[in-house]
C-alpha cells in the first residue's frame, strides 16, 4: 500500500466515524424537530416513519396563537390538557429573566473580579475558596431558604424572586471565569493609561473593559444558559400558571390525561431555538470560556 | 473655555496645534486606587451575602429544626432529623442509588469524552463543523432533553422500542419507565448524552497544548499509534483528566432535575438520589427539616470526598 492510499482510507475511516458519532448524538434533536412538524396521526403511526409525509405548522401555530382548535381538527375530540395559551407568556418570562440574571451577576462580578485582579487586600484567598465552593453547593440546599426569604420579602410567584435565586446558582462561576479573564489582560496596558492622566474609572472603563469583551460575552452566555434551563428553583418559586418560566410551564403539558407530544415537542424546538442561535453566533468565544475554568453543568 | 492647565490651550480649540494636552479631570471625581477597589467589592459581596452565603447557614440550621413551608412557625428538634435520615430505608436507597448514578454516569462520560476529544482533535477539513454540532448537547435544556427522552422511550409510540423491535433485539415492548434497571439506565444515558461534551471541551482544549514535536519523535524511534497513546498523550492528560473527574462526580452527584424530569425518581423511588430524595421530603412530606437535613449530609460526604481525592492526587504526585 503506497502513503497516498494509506492517508486516502485513513481519512475515509476519520470521516465515517465523525458522521456515525454526530448523527447518533443530534438524533434526539433531529427527532423532535421531525415529530414536531409531523401531523397527529402520522406521528403515532407504526413503525414511525423517519421524514413526514405530509408537514404541518400546526403545533406551532397551536403554541405561538395559544388556540387549542386545532385538536378538534386533527384529532376529533378536545383533549383535557391545558390549552398552550401560555407559551409566549412563558417565553417572554424566560427572556426577561434569564436576561435580568445575566446583567446584574456578570456587572457585579466583572467590578469584583477586576478589584480582585488589580488591588490587593486581605481576605483576597477567601473569594477564590468561596467561588470554587459555590460550584459544589448543591442548589436543592439553598433553594428553601432562599423560597423562604422571598416569602418574607413578599416576593414569591413573582418574576423578581427568579432572578434573585438565579444569581445565586451564576455568581460563583462568573466571579471564577471574570476572574480568569482580567488576569490574562496585562497590567501595562493600564499604567500606560493612568500615566497619561486618566483616573483609574477612565481606565476601567474605556481600556479594560473593551479588553475584556470576549470575556464577558462568553460569561453572559453561560449566566443566560443557565438561567434558561433552571427548572428547579422557578418550580419552587413560582404558582400562577401566567408567571412561569418555559421550563416549569412546558412541563405542565404532561398533567393532562391525554398527552400531545406534537406540542411538546415543538415546544422543545422552540425552547432550544434562542440557545442555538447564540451558540452559532459565539461559538468561538465559548471554546475561550471553558478554556478559562471549568464551567457549572 | 480657558485652558488653564496647558500652555497650549485646550486639546480641541486649538485646531493646528497638535501636541495633545492632557486636561486633568476636576479633583472631587477623583477616588484613590483603594477606594475603587473597594467601590468594587461591595456589590458582590452584599449580593453573594444575602443570596448564597446565608441560605446555606440557613440550610445548616434549618436542619437541626421542624419547619414546614406553609406554617410560620419553628420548632427546635436537635438530632432528630438526622435520626429519621438514618432510620428511613428510603433514604439509604436512595444513598445507594445516588452512588451508582454519579459512578456509572462519571464513567462513562469519561471515557466517552476521552474518545470523541480525540476524533475531535483531528486536523482535517470542515472539523469546526463537528465540534460545534458535537458540543451542542452541553447547551440544551434539561426539560428539553427530558420531554425528547420521554417521547423517544415511549413505551408505545417510541421510536427506540420501535427500532428494536425491528432488528429483532427485543420481542415485545420495554417499559422503560416503569422497571427501576431500565429507569435508571434511561436517567444515566440522558446525563451521559448531556455532559460528555464538557469533558470533550476540556480534554480538547488541553490536546491542542501537547506539543507536536513528542509525537513525531516517538513515530522516528517506530512508536504504534496505541503507544503514542499510552506513553504521550494520556500522561499529558492525566491532570485535566483528575480535575475535570472531581467536577462532574461533585456535579453528578447533585444533580436533581436530569432525574426528576425524567422518571420523579420513580418507578416507587428506584431512581431517587439524595437531592430528589430531599425535594420529595419538602415538597411531598412538607419536612423543611429533613430536607436541610439532606443536604448537610450532602455536603458532608462532598467535602469529605474532595478532602480524600485531594490527598490522594497529593500523594500520587510525590
Amino acid at each position: 500500500m503506497t502513503y497516498e492510499t494509506r492517508r486516502r482510507l485513513r481519512l475515509v475511516l476519520l470521516y465515517t466515524t465523525l458522521v456515525t458519532v454526530t448523527v447518533v448524538i443530534c438524533f434526539p434533536l433531529a427527532w423532535a424537530l421531525v415529530t414536531s412538524v409531523k401531523p397527529n396521526d402520522e406521528m403515532l403511526r407504526l413503525p414511525p416513519t423517519f421524514l413526514p409525509e405530509r408537514l404541518t405548522a400546526d403545533h406551532y401555530r397551536a403554541l405561538l396563537t395559544g388556540r387549542a382548535m386545532y385538536f378538534e381538527a386533527a384529532t376529533g375530540y378536545r383533549p383535557k390538557t391545558a390549552p398552550p395559551q401560555h407559551f409566549l407568556a412563558w417565553f417572554f418570562n424566560s427572556v426577561v429573566v434569564s436576561v435580568g440574571t445575566t446583567v446584574i451577576s456578570v456587572g457585579v462580578s466583572t467590578l469584583a473580579a477586576y478589584s480582585l485582579t488589580r488591588f490587593s487586600f486581605p481576605g483576597q484567598r477567601f473569594f477564590s475558596y468561596f467561588s470554587l465552593m459555590g460550584y459544589m453547593v448543591p442548589s436543592v440546599i439553598f433553594v428553601f431558604p432562599l423560597f423562604l426569604l422571598m416569602a418574607r420579602l413578599g416576593l414569591t410567584d413573582r418574576l423578581p424572586s427568579l432572578v434573585l435565586g438565579y444569581i445565586s446558582i451564576t455568581l460563583p462561576f462568573c466571579l471564577w471565569l471574570m476572574w480568569a479573564f482580567f488576569r490574562g489582560i496585562p497590567l501595562e496596558v493600564e499604567e500606560a493609561g493612568l500615566i497619561d492622566g486618566a483616573s483609574r474609572l477612565q481606565v476601567f472603563w474605556q481600556i479594560v473593559l473593551p479588553l475584556a469583551l470576549p470575556g464577558i460575552i462568553a460569561t453572559s452566555i453561560f449566566s443566560f444558559v443557565v438561567s434558561w434551563n433552571d427548572y428547579l428553583i422557578a418550580r419552587i418559586f413560582m404558582n400562577s400558571i401566567s408567571q412561569l418560566p418555559l421550563t416549569v410551564g412546558v412541563m405542565h403539558f404532561f398533567e393532562g390525561v391525554h398527552v400531545d407530544w406534537g406540542l411538546m415537542m415543538a415546544s422543545a424546538v422552540l425552547m432550544t431555538l434562542p440557545l442555538s442561535i447564540l451558540f452559532m453566533l459565539v461559538q468561538r468565544h465559548l471554546i475561550v470560556g471553558f478554556g478559562a475554568g471549568a464551567v457549572k453543568g | 473655555m480657558s485652558a488653564p492647565y496647558g500652555r497650549h490651550g485646550h486639546a480641541g480649540s486649538g485646531g493646528a496645534v497638535a501636541l495633545t494636552v492632557f486636561v486633568p479631570p476636576p479633583r472631587r471625581w477623583r477616588l484613590s486606587d483603594r477606594q475603587v477597589g473597594v467601590l468594587f467589592m461591595v456589590p458582590f459581596i452584599l449580593v453573594a451575602a444575602a443570596f448564597i452565603l446565608w441560605p446555606v447557614l440557613e440550610a445548616v440550621r434549618l436542619a437541626f429544626y421542624s419547619k414546614s413551608p406553609f406554617r410560620p412557625t419553628m420548632t427546635y428538634v436537635g438530632l432528630d432529623n438526622f435520626r429519621y435520615l438514618f432510620g428511613d430505608p428510603v433514604f439509604w436507597a436512595a444513598l445507594r442509588q445516588a452512588v451508582v448514578w454519579t459512578l456509572s454516569s462519571t464513567i462513562l462520560q469519561s471515557i466517552l469524552g476521552v474518545g470523541l476529544a480525540l476524533l475531535l482533535h483531528q486536523a482535517i477539513r470542515g472539523i469546526n463543523v463537528f465540534r460545534g454540532l458535537l458540543l451542542f448537547p452541553y447547551m440544551v435544556p434539561t426539560v428539553v432533553i427530558a420531554l425528547i427522552w420521554r417521547w423517544m422511550f415511549n413505551p408505545e409510540f417510541g421510536i427506540i422500542n420501535a427500532t428494536l423491535l425491528r432488528f429483532g433485539v427485543i420481542e415485545k415492548n420495554i417499559y422503560w419507565f416503569s422497571e427501576p434497571t431500565w429507569a435508571m439506565a434511561s436517567v444515566i444515558l440522558l446525563n451521559v448524552w448531556k455532559f460528555t461534551p464538557f469533558v470533550v471541551i476540556c480534554v480538547l482544549a488541553r490536546l491542542q497544548m501537547i506539543p507536536v514535536d513528542l509525537y513525531d519523535a516517538a513515530r522516528v524511534d517506530g512508536a504504534s499509534a496505541w503507544q503514542r497513546f499510552r506513553d504521550i498523550t494520556l500522561p499529558q492528560l492525566k491532570a485535566v483528566l483528575s480535575v475535570v473527574v472531581v467536577f462532574r462526580t461533585i456535579w453528578t452527584f447533585n444533580k436533581f432535575e436530569e432525574i426528576y424530569l425524567l422518571t420523579r425518581g420513580g418507578p416507587g423511588t428506584s431512581t431517587f438520589n439524595l437531592a430528589v430524595y430531599g425535594f420529595e421530603q419538602a415538597t411531598a412530606n412538607l419536612k423543611l427539616g429533613v430536607a436541610a437535613a439532606t443536604g448537610v449530609v450532602m455536603l458532608a460526604l462532598l467535602f469529605t470526598g474532595s478532602a480524600l481525592y485531594l490527598r490522594l492526587i497529593g500523594r500520587q504526585e510525590e
